[in-house]
């Protein structure tokens, strides 16, 4: 692009040269001109991917960890093992390197109607009693197998609700505790990087081959 | 942006300063803009909301784990905020600023008729957020009317708007395929984008399914596929609606203002609401407009030779419910009593999706910000007994993402596995079908209710029509046969029409005719009553067709700019 051409460009949005410091136009135009690079000809990189947060950036741990937050920590614990069995570390991170409890103390404190709040609640602060009465040990200390058995065991209570048509599985905490999971982990860094996500593209493309990670590893 | 408000409040009524006043931004008031100031006119554009800066106020790049809520959106705040608002996709956790507040915009509806006004008030109004199909009308259109003897008869035909297509598209940017269709005609293209594997198979399917009378073809669509005067071509990253700070995407931000900017003549005074057209009865003309400041509530008058209306089509409506004068008791220009009449959108919601077995072995690359169309065939090739008029689908194919993992069994490594890989290909298609213009759809000002201003609201009272739901009902059954035509499984139908207004091409209200007594504009969207004033939104049309109708609002906004200089210069205005 000409640089005439993004001087008028800028201008006019921002209320004309006119209207507009110089020293504020010269800046904005510096801006521009940066992503105008990164989104140009060449594929690779592009303006905003791959430099966003690290992995359960500041402000959602941040979040979790707030006293008034009613994800404590003992349940934050529980939710974080949970999300691990669901998406466990395999050659891409796990659930655990997504921030999913700064997600989920975001949904608990400002997202959930009340109602379903305590649900979720109650169903998260059901799980160390009931492993400590089958496996002796709160959840997140027991084995991989108890684990993945217990595991198993709501995923399975939770088919049986979805296949019952006078049955609502969205009323069971595993139901949230797996979209949480998935939203959790799959809008991460982390979990883009193990989509292969890209921001931004060269042009589109209606029929292509798929990447080797997409045909599956 | 602080340092621009500050100089923009410098800005202060001084009589006969204008040639014209723009009431509105958007995408009709932005070609104003453009099309007045490049004829030499001195303008002043006037925009209820604030400034927008694309490099401080855009944010189509920024990732899910940076929002809080990771694309789920505020849903508090929206209840709280903006409960109607919401209701559109694009209202989402970053693009909801670009939204009006409901609890200081408010109106009314009858209790049994929910209409969803949904509103933008900023620089650049509803263009920053909308969708960007982008179909002519057709003389199957502008004939409709007559030819069927519902509603009045357009005042012009498709030769007079033609050229102002053209001359739009030109600008504007639109990529899309000629077909040759005489029911949506061919524009002024950049290259098409592609189609992706299953709507390539889909499309040929109902080529020789329908026998050639059923044509789909990819979306023709404000999006740049290649660089185009001064903006960049398109680098698919997806949310279109959060903004595009290389202008890859059509707006009057990214366009038209800029240019009207660059020929110096353009004012833009932003946080300006018109609560009123002044009448002067001695000129027997608009004098200008009254002004409330949106931050400071302070009143002021602007004045200037000529008034161009592109606030929305039901935004210009009530400023001119609002004109009240003597000479004028039921609003400015409404001599007929018709202005607030027949008012129409788009129906919507209905049509059918499927998945698509085979083609595992290949994917979509990029977020094309487009779909696939297919044209309107009901009463064009195929007549339909059940109904007037038709209807055409908006749609696209492509693979499942991981939320389908939400709604499946499993968990573990071989969970995650899978929904790392492409799901199956869906295809969904939607008809978007014609509304007939009905004196009983209307809007009216509320008794008593007044915005965050003190600004009577609007009562809207709007119904789909039977003919509407005949309509939709053929749309849906019409949308499972072509994709099981093309060989799709598992189709399900969706057949619940949305209420009127969430299509967001709500429009009538001051339409155009060829006669005073039972219309509001003449063939140049030129008020009848008032000759200096002039309605260059959606509030025109006469009737709605069933394309996305923007473009047509950029054409008659262009052609009655040109048309109000060329008679300014020949001393008629």
């Amino acid at each position: 692009m000409k640089r005439r051409t993004a001087i008028g460009v800028l201008g006019g949005v921002a209320g004309g040269p006119l209207l507009m410091p110089l020293d504020e136009l010269r800046r904005m135009l510096a801006w521009r001109e940066q992503v105008l690079a990164a989104v140009g000809p060449a594929e690779a990189g592009g303006a905003g991917s791959g430099n966003g947060a690290p992995a359960g950036d500041d402000t959602a741990d941040g979040a979790a960890m707030k006293a008034a937050s009613l994800l404590t920590p003992a349940r934050a614990r529980v939710m974080e093992a949970l999300a691990e069995v669901i998406i466990p570390e395999t050659d891409t991170p796990g659930a655990s390197e997504a921030g999913v409890s700064g997600f989920v103390a975001a949904l608990v404190d400002g997202w959930l109607d009340d109602d379903d709040r305590d649900r979720f609640l109650a169903g998260l602060d059901s799980v160390d009693p009931a492993c400590r009465a089958r496996f002796g040990s709160p959840f997140a200390e027991c084995a991989p197998g108890e684990r993945a058995a217990f595991v198993r065991g709501l995923d399975e209570e939770l088919t049986r609700l979805r296949e019952d048509p006078a049955a609502d599985e969205s009323l069971h905490f595993f139901h949230d505790v797996k979209r949480f999971t998935l939203t959790a982990y799959f809008t991460s860094d982390v979990g883009l990087d193990a989509l292969g996500y890209r921001t931004t593209f060269r042009t589109f493309e209606g029929c292509a081959p798929l990447t080797a990670a997409e045909a599956g590893r | 942006m602080t340092i621009a408000r500050r100089d923009l409040f410098h800005i202060r009524p001084r009589r006969q300063e204008y040639d014209a006043i723009v009431v509105g931004s958007g995408m009709s008031g932005g070609w104003a803009a453009k099309e007045l100031t490049g004829l030499g006119a001195r303008v002043l554009v006037l925009e209820a909301g604030p400034m927008i800066v694309p490099e401080r106020d855009y944010a189509e790049h920024l990732p899910t784990y940076e929002m809080p809520y990771r694309g789920w959106n505020d849903r508090k705040a929206l209840a709280a905020e903006q409960p109607v608002q919401r209701e559109c996709y694009a209202c989402d956790e970053v693009a909801r600023k670009f939204f009006v507040n409901d609890i200081e915009n408010p109106y009314t509806t009858d209790a049994d008729k929910p209409f969803l006004w949904i509103r933008g008030r900023q620089v650049g109004g509803r263009s920053i957020m909308w969708a960007r199909q982008c179909y002519r009308l057709s003389d199957l259109d502008f004939e409709a009317n007559a030819r069927e003897g519902y509603g009045v008869d357009w005042p012009i035909r498709y030769a007079d708007l033609a050229p102002w297509y053209a001359h739009v598209e030109a600008f504007v940017g639109i990529s899309g395929r000629a077909e040759g269709l005489p029911q949506v005609p061919d524009g002024v293209f950049l290259p098409p984008m592609q189609m992706s594997c299953v709507e390539e198979q889909v499309a040929g399917a109902i080529d020789t399914a329908f026998g050639g009378r059923r044509r789909m073809t990819i979306g023709r669509t404000a999006v740049l596929t290649r660089d185009h005067k001064g903006r960049r071509a398109c680098h698919y990253c997806g949310p279109c609606h959060r903004g595009c700070r290389t202008r890859s995407y059509f707006s009057s931000i990214n366009a038209t203002l800029p240019a009207a900017e660059t020929t110096g003549r353009m004012t833009l005074r932003p946080n300006s609401i018109v609560a009123e057209v002044v009448w002067d009865p001695r000129a027997g003309r608009a004098s200008g407009v009254r002004v409330i400041d949106a931050e400071t509530h302070e009143e002021m008058e602007f004045h200037a030779r000529t008034v161009f209306l592109g606030a929305s089509a039901l935004e210009s409506t009530r400023l001119l419910l609002n004109s009240k004068s003597p000479d004028f008791p039921d609003g400015l220009a409404n001599s007929s009593g018709v202005l607030g009449k027949y008012l129409m959108d788009h129906t919507m919601g209905v049509g059918a999706r499927a998945t698509f077995p085979g083609r595992e072995d290949r994917t979509t690359r990029g977020r094309r910000p487009n779909g696939v169309y297919i044209a309107r065939f009901r009463n064009v090739t195929e007549p339909s007994p059940d109904f007037l008029r038709g209807y055409g689908y908006q749609g696209s194919a492509t693979r499942e993402g991981w939320g389908r993992g939400m709604s499946m069994p499993g968990f573990g490594a071989g969970f995650k596995r899978d929904l790392l890989r492409p799901g199956p290909w869906s295809f969904g298609i939607s008809g978007f079908g014609e509304c007939l213009p009905r004196e009983e759809n209307h809007v009216a000002l509320d008794p008593e209710q007044v915005d965050a201003w003190g600004i009577p609201t609007l009562r809207i009272s709007c119904a789909w029509s039977a003919n509407e739901r005949a309509m939709m009902r053929d749309a849906a059954l019409q949308a499972a046969e072509m994709l099981e035509a093309g060989g799709g499984r598992d189709i399900t139908i969706d057949t619940e029409m949305t209420p009127p207004g969430l299509t967001i091409h709500e429009m009538g209200t001051a339409r155009m005719g060829r006669d005073p007594a039972t219309s509001v504009l003449n063939a140049h969207n030129q008020a009848w009553d008032v000759p200096n004033l002039f309605v260059i939104d959606g509030a025109s049309m006469t009737s709605s067709g069933c394309q996305n109708p923007s473009l047509t609002y950029m054409a008659f906004a262009a052609r009655a700019s040109h048309y109000a200089v060329w008679a300014a210069r020949r001393g008629e205005l």
